[in-house]
């Protein structure tokens, strides 16, 4: 695609982003209309690492962290870094360095995601990692997926992203949660070996094609003119690395976690969370903050970890893995693991003692203390007892990997000093004789306002610059990885001069996620729930593929010819099975002597299909396959196919009902608003300035967005119809929506391939 | 489909049935028949012309009837948008009021309304016997017009009923389409936002519709405020709370229950309230005493410091003493009410106490009941003491009231009125740069009624001429229609709650949203907010 890719006169308008701190940046070639938008800042303020995660991986203070052994793997990675050249930089007359479609700031759960996608559209990416065997660290819960974050999983693994393969690759105990609560909310979750999963994402991230993995920091972005084409009052166009050497990208993905301004507290004591003197991020934090970036403050903490052979396991609680597992990704016919093979959990509980040490310690608590907006939720043991006294409280113990011999005390996330945290501990049952190896602590760090951000995850005030993960303030890995994937897709679309990738909260939880982000921002760390999902029934785990895969597919290439040929199969499949299940009619007499066990009332005088019977509890696929084998066989054959047959037909007339609010929802988000609209300004329309205020920090892209802010009256709505842009797109998808989108388009229809 | 349209209801169901019983038939043909007869013959919409027919017919087809409904009311239509009715006509002047509809299911809902087989010939007025689809009570002889898309205001099928501008009538029509299924009451804005995504509104159009739009929710908004006072107000909002806890309580349940422990008995306590919820809305719904009763016409609330002869002037402008009259200030104490008619259209003058701080608690609770009446007020009269311009009570008034932070809004209309013009020294000019225009008038000896008069006729014009302030049954009916939707939300959510908590909580949901039309809409966060506020959820 001729995407702006003249480097020749990209580099022409190319100024270094001016550094007084660092001479060596001091001199832009061609000087410029841009002014230095790094000033200097007292160090003191701004303490942090580049590298995402990395709060938790100070070597000297989460010793259980990094002291997992490292193998002979890294060694490898390390290895094949070294001789892994930079590409050469094409440019000529500007200023030397590396040229790629896509950078990547960050190597977390996010920075993977984003940088794998980009190079699975085609991009030629790097990622810029401050440590390379920390890609992939899981760094706080040694756990992925649970109630909704399974969902989230499971949609990014319909975009072909990594995360759900991984685990299937490395968890050590799968159960899904809400089993009994309905398909719908299912929640599939497993403990995962830390060590495993880090191995294999850094095998994944390292063997990608297009991919290039660099250790390094970033000092700072490259900034350049705008394009004209697009709102933003300037251009990303590189980033300048901490040898204050540049890379020149098209694009850049910042997914830089709780590196801003974070700090670790426990007891009364603070460290700052990067490492000291790392001033690479201090260039980066200010830059953000120069160009006019509003910043926010969280906190979040994590429990201190236990050494597993000093709890007393014989007297608590036992809770045993599902059998079968249900793997994560559409793709993994099993996990690696036998159910028999996989470790157990165990639960204890807190008793009033606990609350009792809490109480009398509470002093001794800044983090408790301090008014730094916290979660209405109670991310801490010490904020339960505060706000739910005389309740005992649940503490999943949770094992860390296969041959790890710490267990994460779920639960029990605290910054009490480490001596208060071992008598708190050691009055628990099962925990009396417990050893902490590692103590617990909370973390405070700086995030952006997410309102700054559109649905593609780009921002609005720079263009071509992306963020993902918990600089938009939000919390989990599954989030931050939906993010990654988001603005790795558009981070390469937009290279290509592609349309954005945007999925809307009718089509999945990423949706829901992004949209509640970038058009109601956050004010504590925004956690995925299945309760913020309106069109619930409809958005399942697992019909994810049907409908993610083959927009991903189509749209952006970010999905594997592998796995659209089985969506693609599985969906044609689904639909024969329904219009069949529906086709086959019987009198309620017929069908209850054919199936004694389906409470049907022969008094409904109509006959009923199939599918009505598959709606009882009782009923399942191999029941009617038994019964009617003739049209019904070939639908038993696979499990799969069985259980989502069955999953239609209980929600079918729900499903009937949402898909009108659905297209309701999508008329409106089909009318979209100008990026350029500037609602402080604009004349000849009546909005009161607490309308403008709203529309101007949150930039709604539609109709759709504007009207879910809080305060946007139906009034307003309508003002602001007559700024919709009335192209030939919008009727498109106008017309898209006529079209049921339960069934495939014929060029989405394959012929026969088996599964 | 043209034989759809016109055969019978057996018919019907026999080209379904043969239908679905191809074996060979795919879902997706299926998919296309039906929706080839989208708009004109969904199961709904056939149902309604089936049940239009037995309804007028033999009595020994009850039985069916009963069947029929059970399958096809509780069911909802495949596809479409939802067919939304409002009042189109404003009160008082009309002898004739207007009810539009638009949506797939307009044609099937005049075809039930007009008990007939056939629609009428587009876009040609027909005069026709309208009657309840579901008791078949004649509700009145009038005009029907039917607009199939795309030839229509929103491009979609649009139908209008001119019926007699009686409230009782207005009322029943209204009634009787609020309970079909797939019909709902308009929200502001609604038919707008349809005619310009059907591409109907042409840019231009669209400016100065925003305003419109906004004096209808405005006066949505006070006649819901009207509505909501007194014991309705009450129950409604303690059912809104009932309903937020139960549903917040179940979502918990699902998100949180197993990382988290919400015990089991959340789900009773859940159970047990929205059985509860259902009774009492039941019982509501069936006691016809409940209906309170409002008064129609334009609220023209008179306000003003104390003293100022505001009950001079509502016993001036009734013709009759209606409110007790003294030099005392602080003599009201509560709302005195009076309807009447000026210049042909129905007004209902209240009268407040006066605004001012008062230590005595029955002036208090007065000087509340005030501000709530201005809150809900169509046109406001506010009343100055005109020889008193310069106190602080004067000034507060025209600041806080008047003139509160600038222009007033276009649809908040004042009449600002200078009383005790007789009283001012012959030839003054009336100073104060920052007066806005008013009105001067002696109750005492009528000059200046006349110009008075004239003003509150062209102010009462322009609101009644709006069909939004339609009368207080128009509210009633969007009210009932809400509060049955929700309580059949509620009864489908105890079916469920045993197969399926997602399919529970769905409904759960829908009963939220209807109360929502009445109460305020509750969005995930708000739920998010009782469930932290009730649970000890975290990790």
């Amino acid at each position: 695609m001729g995407g702006p890719r003249t480097i020749g006169g990209v580099m022409g308008r190319v100024h270094g982003a001016l550094r007084p701190r660092a001479p060596r940046h001091d001199v832009s070639k061609d000087g410029g209309p841009l002014q230095s938008l790094s000033t200097i800042r007292s160090p003191l303020t701004l303490s942090s690492c580049s590298a995402p995660v990395t709060v938790l991986n100070r070597g000297d203070f989460c010793p259980a962290l990094t002291m997992l052994p490292l193998g002979h793997w890294s060694c490898r990675v390390a290895a094949r870094l070294s001789k892994q050249p930079l590409a050469i930089s094409r440019s000529y007359g500007g200023p030397a360095g590396p040229h790629y479609d896509v950078v990547i700031i960050g190597g977390g759960h996010a920075g993977t995601e984003a940088a794998a996608a980009a190079a699975r559209c085609g991009s030629r990416t790097l990622l810029l990692t401050h440590r390379v065997d920390t890609i992939g660290q899981m760094s706080c819960n040694p756990s992925f997926g649970g109630i909704g974050k399974g969902h989230l999983m499971r949609e990014i693994d319909a975009l072909d992203g990594l995360c759900s393969r991984i685990c299937d690759q490395s968890g050590i105990h799968y159960k899904v949660l809400n089993r009994r609560k309905g398909p719908a909310v299912w929640g599939l979750r497993a403990q995962i070996d830390r060590k495993l999963y880090k191995q294999k994402m850094q095998e994944e991230i390292l063997t990608t094609p297009l991919l290039t993995v660099k250790e390094t920091a970033v000092e700072d972005l490259l900034l350049t003119e705008p394009d004209s084409d697009h709102p933003g009052k300037c251009r990303v166009s590189g980033v300048v690395l901490e040898d204050g050497s540049r890379v020149y990208a098209e694009s850049v993905v910042l997914t830089t976690g709780t590196f801003l301004r974070g700090m670790i507290l426990i007891g009364l004591e603070a460290y700052p969370a990067g490492r000291l003197g790392d001033q690479s991020s201090i260039g980066l934090a200010q830059t953000l903050e120069n160009l006019g970036f509003v910043v926010g403050r969280l906190k979040t903490g994590t429990p201190p970890r236990i050494a597993k052979d000093s709890i007393n396991f014989s007297i608590l609680n036992k809770h045993m893995p599902d059998n079968p597992s249900v793997p994560f990704s559409f793709l993994s016919e099993a996990v690696w693991l036998r159910p028999e093979d996989q470790l157990p959990c165990y639960l204890t509980h807190t008793n009033s003692r606990v609350e009792q040490i809490v109480n009398e310690n509470i002093h001794l608590n800044t983090h408790v203390k301090e008014t730094t907006k916290g979660p209405r939720y109670c991310p801490s043991i010490e904020s339960k007892v505060l706000r739910f006294p005389n309740r005992i409280h649940q503490v999943w113990l949770e094992p860390e990997g296969m041959d790890s011999d710490l267990i994460y005390p779920q639960g029990l996330s605290m910054t009490l000093p480490p001596n208060i945290q071992e008598q708190l501990i050691t009055s628990i049952r099962g925990l009396e004789k417990a050893k902490i190896v590692q103590p617990g602590y909370g973390v405070q760090y700086d995030y952006l306002d997410p309102r700054q951000i559109t649905p593609s995850l780009e921002t609005h005030l720079v263009q071509r610059l992306f963020f993902a993960g918990q600089i938009n303030g939000t919390t989990g890995y599954e989030e931050a990885a939906a993010q990654g994937i988001i603005a790795g897709i558009n981070a390469s679309l937009r290279v290509h001069g592609k349309p954005p990738f945007v999925v809307s909260r009718t089509e999945g939880y990423i949706g829901v996620l992004i949209d509640d982000l970038t058009t109601l921002g956050t004010s504590e760390p925004y956690r995925m729930f299945t309760s913020r999902v309106e069109f619930r029934v409809s958005l399942r785990p697992d019909n994810a593929d049907s409908r993610l895969t083959f927009r991903g597919y189509s749209e952006t290439g970010c999905v594997s010819q592998q796995r659209y040929n089985r969506a693609s199969l599985m969906k044609s499949s689904l639909e024969e099975g329904i219009a069949v299940l529906k086709s086959l009619q019987f009198s309620s007499y017929k069908w209850k002597k054919m199936i004694p066990e389906a409470p049907v009332s022969t008094i409904k005088s109509e006959p009923q299909s199939a599918l009505d019977i598959l709606k009882y509890e009782e009923v399942d696929m191999a029941m009617l396959a038994k019964v009617l084998p003739e049209p019904l066989t070939k639908f038993a054959e696979c499990q799969e196919l069985m259980n989502r047959l069955k999953i239609e037909a209980t929600y079918e007339l729900s499903l009937i009902l949402q898909q009108k609010e659905i297209e309701e929802v999508r008329r409106d988000e089909a009318l979209q608003l100008p990026k350029d609209l500037d609602y402080l300004t604009i004349r000849d329309v009546s909005l009161s300035q607490e309308v403008r205020e709203k529309l101007h920090s949150s930039r709604p892209q539609t109709i759709g967005a504007a009207s879910r802010i809080p305060g946007i009256t139906p009034a307003a709505i309508v003002n602001l119809l007559r700024f919709v842009k009335t192209t030939k797109h919008k009727k498109e998808s106008a017309d898209k929506l006529s079209l049921n989108d339960q069934y495939l388009s014929k060029r989405d229809r394959l012929q026969k391939i088996e599964l | 489909m043209g034989s759809g349209r016109r055969g019978s209801c057996g018919k019907w169901l026999r080209s379904e049935s043969r239908l679905a019983g191809g074996a060979t038939d795919t879902r997706r043909r299926r998919v296309a028949w039906l929706r080839s007869r989208e708009g004109v013959l969904a199961p709904s919409h056939a149902m309604w012309r089936c049940l239009g027919a037995l309804v007028s017919g033999l009595a020994q087809n009850a039985r069916l009837r009963t069947s029929l409904s059970k399958r096809y009311l509780c069911r909802p239509a495949s596809g479409g948008r939802a067919t939304i009715f409002a009042l189109s006509s404003g009160q008082g002047k009309c002898g004739v009021a207007v009810i539009r509809i638009s949506g797939p299911a307009s044609g099937p809902a005049l075809l039930g309304l007009m008990a007939s087989k056939a629609l009428p010939q587009p876009r040609v007025a027909t005069l026709r016997l309208l009657q309840d689809p579901g008791s078949c009570e004649p509700l009145d002889r009038g005009l029907i017009l039917w607009f199939p898309g795309p030839h229509s205001f929103t491009g979609e099928d649009c139908a209008e009923f001119h019926v007699h501008g009686g409230p009782a009538v207005v009322s029943a029509v209204l009634g009787a389409l609020g309970s079909i299924p797939d019909l709902r009451p308009a929200e502001a804005g609604e038919f707008t936002k349809r005619a310009f995504q059907n591409g109907k509104l042409s840019l231009t159009e669209v400016e100065g519709l925003g305003d419109l739009i906004h004096a209808e929710t405005e006066a949505q908004r006070r006649q819901a405020l009207r509505q909501l006072q007194g014991e309705l107000g009450q129950l409604c909002q303690g059912w809104g709370e009932t309903l937020t806890t139960a549903l917040a309580h179940l979502e918990a349940y699902i998100d949180f229950s197993e990382d988290d422990n919400i015990e089991e008995g959340a789900l009773q306590r859940v159970d047990g309230a929205v059985r509860g919820l259902r009774e009492a809305l039941l019982a509501h719904l069936q006691d016809a005493r409940r209906g309170q009763r409002l008064r129609s016409g334009a609220h023209v609330v008179i306000a003003g410091p104390a003293n100022a002869g505001k009950s001079s002037l509502i016993n001036l402008l009734s013709r009759r003493p209606v409110a007790i009259v003294s030099p005392e200030p602080g003599t009201t104490r509560d709302v005195v009410e009076s309807a009447v008619d000026i210049g042909g259209f129905p007004a209902l003058l209240s009268d407040t106490a006066g605004l001012r701080d008062s230590p005595d608690l029955v002036e208090q609770e007065g000087v509340r009941r005030a501000q709530d009446r201005l809150a809900q007020a169509d046109i406001v009269l506010a009343l100055l003491d005109a020889t008193d311009l310069a106190s602080a009570s004067s000034r507060r008034f025209l600041e806080t009231v008047v003139t509160p932070g600038g222009p007033s809004p276009p649809n908040r209309r004042i009449l600002l009125v200078l009383n005790k013009a007789d009283l001012l020294p012959e030839g003054m000019q009336l100073r104060g740069p920052d007066l806005p225009p008013h009105l001067l008038l002696s109750c005492k000896t009528e000059a200046g009624l006349e110009a008075v008069l004239a003003s509150l006729k062209r102010e009462l014009a322009a609101v009644c001429g709006d069909p939004s302030v339609g009368p207080p049954i128009l509210t009633r009916a969007r009210h009932r229609h809400h509060l049955q939707n929700c309580c059949e939300a509620l009864g489908r959510y105890e079916q469920s709650k045993g197969q399926d908590l997602a399919l529970a909580a769905e409904e759960l949901r829908a009963a939220r949203k209807h109360l929502g039309h009445l109460t305020g809409h509750v969005g995930a966060d708000d739920i998010l907010d009782v469930i932290f506020r009730d649970f000890c959820i975290g990790k």
